[in-house]
C-alpha cells in the first residue's frame, strides 16, 4: 500500500506531497517520543504522531520514513510546511486520534 | 650576501624548515605553507621613496596610507627602509629634515620572491621584524610581506582547500564508499534552539545521500548526529557538532563546554534523563539519547566533567571493518 493510499484511509489531508507519496508503507510507528523513533529500523516507515513541531520532520527525515502524519486534527506550525518542502518530506494532517489511525492503517495493510 | 654601502644586505639562504619542525600543524596548513610562495602572498603594489626624500615625506607618508615603514628604492634598485624606529630618532637628533638615504635603516633581511611561504614564517620567528621587503631573482625590490599579508593569504587559501577536498578530490573506492579523507564539517550548535535543532544532521544525512553511502551506513551516522545534536542543544550550554568521513570511517564528535555530567555511566543508562517537562513535551528527554548513540556506533566514546565540558565521539565504519 502506498502512501497516498494511506492518505485516503485515514481521511488525512496532504499538506505537503514530498518524496513519499507513491512509496511503499511497510511499517507504522505511532509515537511522541522522538528517540523512540530513532531507534526503529525500518526504511518504509509511516510516522503517527500527535507531536506538532519542526522536530517530527527532521526526525522523520533522518531515519527515512514515507511521511509524517499528525493525528487529533492538531493545527500545525506554518514551519511545519515549509521544512517539509526543504527535506521533501511528505506531511498530512487527520482528525482521527492515534489510536483510531493505528487501527485504520493497520485495517488497511492486513485485511482479514 | 653581507652588507655593503647602501645596498640592503640579504641573509644567506642555509638552512630550511624541515616538515617534522611544525609537526602539530594540520597536515593541509602545512602543505600550504611549503606550496606558497611568498609571491603568492606579499603585497606587491608599493608605496616607496627615493632616497633624495626627506625623513620628514617618509614621516607623513606612513601616517597618510597608515604603514608602519616606507622601502627606499629608485628604478627597481633597492637601498633600504625607513621605520618608525628611524623617524623617532631623526626627531629626537633633530634630522627629520634630512635625506631618508642618511637615516633609513640598510642593514637588513630581506627575503627573495621564490621562497617558500615556511620560510617567511621561520624568519617573522626568528627576527621579530613586523614586515620583510622581497627582493627578485635580479635583486630588485617587487613587494613587501608582513604577517597580516600571511594570515589573510592562508585564510584564503584554506577556504579553497576545504572547497577541493569536499568537490574534487572525492576517490572513489569499488563500492563507491569513500576510502580517504573527503568531508569535514562543523556546526555550532545553541542551547535550546529549538527551531534549527536537527539541521545539521539532516545536511549529514543530504550529503552522505548525494555522495552515494550505503543507505545503511547514512542511516546510522544520522541516528548518531541527530542524537548528538538534539543533546547539545538540550543539555549543554551550547557546543559544536562535528563530523568527517576519511579512510573507511565516520567520526561524529559533540563537543561543549559545560555544564558537564556528573556520573556518565548512569547517564548512559535506558530511559534516565535530566530533561526537564518542556523538553519532554517537544518529544525529546525520554533517557534514550546516549543509549542509542552507542547503538549505532563501532565505536562509542565520552568524557565529562561536572562544572566542565563534554566530549562524545561516535565512529562508524563504512564497510564494517576499520581500515
Amino acid at each position: 500500500m502506498t502512501m497516498s493510499e494511506v492518505a485516503e484511509v485515514l481521511q488525512a489531508e496532504v499538506l505537503v506531497k514530498g518524496d513519499g507519496m507513491q512509496r511503499r508503507v511497510g511499517h507504522v510507528m505511532a509515537s511522541d517520543l522522538m528517540s523512540d523513533v530513532l531507534l526503529v529500523d525500518e526504511e518504509d516507515m509511516l510516522l503517527l504522531t500527535s507531536l506538532a513541531s519542526d522536530q517530527v520532520l527532521r526526525t522523520a527525515q533522518i531515519v527515512g520514513a514515507v511521511g509524517v502524519v499528525v493525528v487529533n486534527g492538531k493545527p500545525l506550525p506554518s514551519s511545519m510546511v515549509n521544512v517539509a518542502n526543504d527535506l521533501h518530506m511528505t506531511l498530512a494532517t487527520c482528525r482521527l486520534s492515534k489510536y483510531e489511525a493505528c487501527v485504520a492503517v493497520h485495517q488497511a495493510l492486513h485485511p482479514q | 650576501m653581507s652588507a655593503s654601502g647602501s645596498q640592503a644586505s640579504v641573509e644567506p639562504r642555509d638552512e630550511r624548515p624541515a616538515l617534522g619542525e611544525t609537526g602539530n600543524d594540520p597536515l593541509v596548513l602545512l602543505e600550504l605553507i611549503q606550496r606558497l610562495k611568498v609571491r603568492d602572498v606579499m603585497t606587491s603594489d608599493l608605496v616607496t621613496l627615493p632616497r633624495a626624500a626627506s625623513m620628514q615625506q617618509a614621516q607623513e607618508l606612513m601616517r597618510q596610507k597608515k604603514i608602519s615603514g616606507v622601502p627606499v628604492e629608485e628604478n627597481g634598485r633597492f637601498f633600504g627602509l625607513v621605520s618608525i624606529d628611524d623617524i623617532i630618532r631623526a626627531l629626537v637628533a633633530g634630522t627629520i629634515h634630512e635625506s631618508c638615504g642618511r637615516h633609513m635603516t640598510t642593514k637588513l633581511v630581506v627575503l627573495e620572491d621564490d621562497m617558500p611561504l615556511s620560510f617567511a614564517l621561520r624568519y617573522f620567528d626568528r627576527y621579530h621584524y613586523g614586515r620583510f621587503p622581497v627582493l627578485n631573482r635580479d635583486r630588485r625590490l617587487v613587494g613587501i610581506i608582513c604577517q597580516r599579508d600571511i594570515n589573510r593569504a592562508l585564510l584564503v587559501e584554506l577556504t579553497r582547500e576545504l572547497h577541493r577536498l569536499e568537490n574534487d578530490s572525492v576517490r572513489q573506492g569499488g563500492d563507491g564508499v569513500a576510502s580517504s579523507l573527503y568531508l569535514l564539517r562543523e556546526f555550532p550548535i545553541c542551547k535550546y534552539d529549538f527551531e534549527n535543532a536537527g539541521k545539521a544532521a539532516n545536511q549529514i544525512k543530504q550529503v552522505l545521500q548525494e555522495k552515494k553511502f550505503p543507505p545503511k551506513v547514512i542511516r546510522r551516522i544520522a541516528v548518531a548526529a541527530y542524537e548528538l545534536e538534539i543533546n547539545l542543544c538540550v543539555h549543554s550550554d551550547g557546543g559544536v557538532l562535528s563530523w568527517q568521513v576519511s579512510n573507511g570511517r565516520a567520526e561524529v564528535i559533540a563537543r561543549d563546554a559545560g555544564p558537564g555530567i556528573e556520573d556518565v555511566e548512569w547517564a548512559c543508562r535506558d530511559g534516565t534523563s535530566t530533561a526537564n517537562e518542556w523538553i519532554r513535551s517537544l518529544g525529546f528527554g525520554a533517557g534514550m539519547g546516549l543509549v542509542n548513540v552507542r547503538r549505532v556506533s563501532d565505536e562509542f566514546e565520552i568524557t565529562s566533567k561536572k562544572g566542565s565540558g563534554t566530549t562524545v565521539k561516535s565512529v562508524i565504519y563504512l564497510e564494517g571493518m576499520p581500515s
